[in-house]
């Protein structure tokens, strides 16, 4: 195997067979993906399907908690858990510059492979690029993916007294990108939440009757993810500063920074809008999956007599406008 | 336990503040992290509608006035050198554009957080030129001065500075000699304050007869800040003057970094945008630095741009004029299209009404 991607790993002829059978074969086997020629073919299900497809070009490719293909797995697979479907296969499609590193090709390939085991998810077809130098920033992904859409759930209606819940500590994703991005020498745990959602869903079985919505907030973070729920449901979303869960140190190096982390993105929480009578318990449930431990109800809706809007009660008691992302945050002047 | 107490004193300092009020009164604050602070508290939505937080010229890239943006994007494009930044800085329009916009074209502008970083930029890319921007106001200044410094006794002969340092006092001038400004009393920079002294702002009250405190930037800071003021204005006491931020600031300020600024700067006049030439407002590179000085190394033609737009930033940045009674606000004005200072940064007043709904 070359130490380098080159042009002729894209070229559909030999090369591109040995990449595929001693990278991509190799790290996601299963048998639909080595017996498949152009389509993979599988039984079908009954009931709905939930289908999605994401593209990532994050960079840095690697970043403390997981590189962009842990990213891609988890991407598609945590948008179709918000759907309430069990994620079942995904496809995978590559674009590479010629001169990637084959090392660093392949460890993006283990984090997948290793993504998917963990999941029970099947890489099932894929397709592999390989662009002249400069064409694309070293990688992009493309992943699309199918679930099971689980019987007993289906969005419901927002009603006053609903609770909002989010799994985790937020703007841990976008704030590491962030302190790689701009080279900021800090010192400390910062770690990407970067993680698969199917086992909130498996956990959640029994409670789906009482949830109304799950969403994750990717891109625009937990600000922009709300104001879409706002969008779909026309009701004010009351937020409480204290009850947000953030990491001390994201905290702070925002605060450095200038940067809001009601703005980051999540790679591994959602945010899931409970009936009341049921909020205490799904809470303990959520706690008990790994990586979910602060998980926290963060607000809940406003009465119909006040304009709907995002709003959040802050720390000191005063009350102010959470208003979508608009245009990329950057860090400011210190 | 101690976030309650913090709360309860909070809570009690605010309803001082309320009971004490009777008319209206305007204080102002000249710092883009105190209205930036003051927005995110949702300070506003508990102190009494008769008093009005106003936020002045403080954010130094509102204040940064639209050549200084075209020299940049003119060094860029016609000697291909590499330029770094402040992230805010980039999506400030100048006449020609922004830098958000050349490095999407292609160019090689690249966000730095710490004005050190250039150096090690510099010497690490030595066969490329470095133009680093070096925008602020006396909080930026010490740690400019001190990069060129560096540059200077390493030899370094890649890097140069196209600087807009802009200084506190003469803008503070401008808004009070204004007869009628209407201003009862100042909340002033911390940061500023850190490195100038407390003292810097005691003209404030000594000429102009009103009262002015130093704040921190933590909620207690502030509303304890907005508690003195209030306190004073309503008493009577035109001449009172307070460092509530003393963990910080000295009355003489940091000494180190304002020799620094002495061996780097010496005083020239200055363009705000929105507002216009002001004398003595500004940072100049001396002579014995003169050659990290980026406007003396590139040739770049200094021309006058027309001033775009009709929006009452002057006026807004002056207190006379709050952002929602701007015609252009929140409809040709928002973040991403800004016709003028208040919404180009974060910490801009406008962006500020913006993004968390309440008047600045």
């Amino acid at each position: 195997m070359k130490d380098k991607v080159t042009l002729r790993h894209g070229d559909g002829g030999k090369h591109t067979s040995i990449l595929i059978r001693d990278i991509f074969h190799k790290h996601f086997h299963n048998e639909l993906l080595v017996n498949s020629l152009d389509a993979a073919v599988f039984d079908g299900h009954h009931g709905r399907l939930a289908f999605t497809t994401d593209s990532f070009v994050v960079k840095p490719l690697v970043f403390p908690g997981g590189d962009i293909g842990k990213l891609a797995v988890c991407g598609t697979i945590n948008d179709l858990v918000t759907a309430g479907a069990r994620p079942l296969y995904l496809s995978c499609g590559f674009i590479m510059e010629e001169g990637f590193d084959m090392k660093l090709l392949e460890k993006i390939a283990v984090s997948m492979g290793e993504t998917c085991r963990k999941t029970g998810v099947k890489i099932i077809t894929g397709d592999t690029k390989v662009v002249e130098k400069g064409s694309v920033d070293g990688i992009f992904i493309n992943t699309s993916g199918i679930g099971v859409v689980q019987t007993a759930y289906q969005p419901k209606s927002i009603e006053e007294g609903d609770q909002i819940m989010i799994t985790g500590g937020i703007a841990q994703h976008g704030t590491t990108i962030a302190v790689k991005r701009y080279e900021i020498k800090v010192e400390g745990n910062m770690k990407s939440d970067c993680m698969p959602l199917n086992h909130i869903l498996e956990r959640l079985q029994p409670y789906m009757g009482s949830i109304k919505l799950m969403k994750d907030p990717t891109r625009g973070g937990l600000a922009t993810a709300l104001n879409e729920i706002l969008e779909v449901s026309g009701k004010g979303v009351l937020l409480l500063e204290e009850a947000i869960p953030i990491v001390g140190e994201v905290k702070s190096i925002n605060q450095m920074l200038g940067l809001d982390p009601l703005y980051h993105a999540c790679e591994g929480r959602m945010i899931i809008v409970v009936d009341k009578q049921k909020s205490g318990e799904v809470l303990e449930e959520v706690r008990r999956c790994e990586g979910c431990e602060d998980a926290a109800i963060i607000g809940g809706f406003l009465p119909t007599n006040l304009p709907p809007k995002v709003v959040m009660d802050t720390v000191i008691g005063g009350r102010r406008i959470v208003g979508p992302l608009e245009g990329d945050m950057l860090p400011r002047i210190c | 336990m101690r976030r309650k107490m913090d709360k309860d004193l909070l809570t009690h300092l605010i309803n001082e503040v309320n009971s004490m009020v009777t008319e209206e009164i305007k204080i102002m604050e000249v710092c883009g992290t105190h209205t930036q602070m003051i927005a995110k508290l949702g300070l506003r939505s508990l102190l009494s509608s008769k008093i009005k937080l106003l936020s002045g010229p403080g954010c130094p890239v509102c204040v940064t006035e639209e050549k200084y943006i075209d020299w940049a994007i003119e060094i860029l494009n016609r000697y291909h050198v590499t330029v770094a930044t402040f992230g805010d800085l980039m999506r400030v329009g100048g006449g020609k554009g922004s830098l958000l916009e050349e490095k999407g074209k292609g160019k090689d502008v690249r966000i730095i957080y710490s004005s050190l970083d250039i150096i090690e930029m510099a010497e690490k890319n030595r066969g490329k030129q470095v133009v680093f921007l070096g925008v602020g106001f006396e909080t930026t200044a010490p740690i400019i001065a001190l990069a060129m410094k560096t540059a200077f006794e390493r030899g370094i002969d890649n890097l140069y500075f196209l600087t807009s340092l802009k200084l506190m006092p003469p803008i503070l001038h401008y808004i009070l000699k204004e007869a009628n400004n209407g201003i009862h009393g100042f909340i002033c920079p911390g940061h500023v304050a850190t490195i100038k002294g407390a003292d810097y702002f005691k003209f404030i009250n000594r000429e102009y007869h009103t009262p002015a405190a130093v704040c921190g930037f933590e909620a207690i800071d502030i509303v304890a800040g907005i508690y003195y003021l209030v306190k004073q204005i309503t008493q009577g006491k035109k001449n009172a003057f307070q460092n509530l931020y003393k963990r910080c600031v000295k009355p003489q300020g940091n000494p180190t970094a304002n020799l620094l600024m002495e061996e780097v700067f010496n005083i020239v006049d200055g363009e705000w945008r929105g507002i216009g030439n002001i004398a003595n407002s500004s940072l100049g590179i001396n002579e014995k630095y003169t050659r990290f000085d980026a406007r003396n190394a590139f040739v770049v033609e200094d021309q006058q741009v027309k001033i775009r737009t009709s929006c009452e930033c002057k006026d807004i940045l002056l207190g006379r004029k709050t952002p929602k009674e701007c015609k252009l606000f929140k409809k040709r004005c928002n973040p991403l299209t800004p016709q003028g200072p208040c919404m180009v940064s974060t910490e801009g007043a406008c962006t500020i009404a913006y993004r968390f709904g309440e008047e600045v």
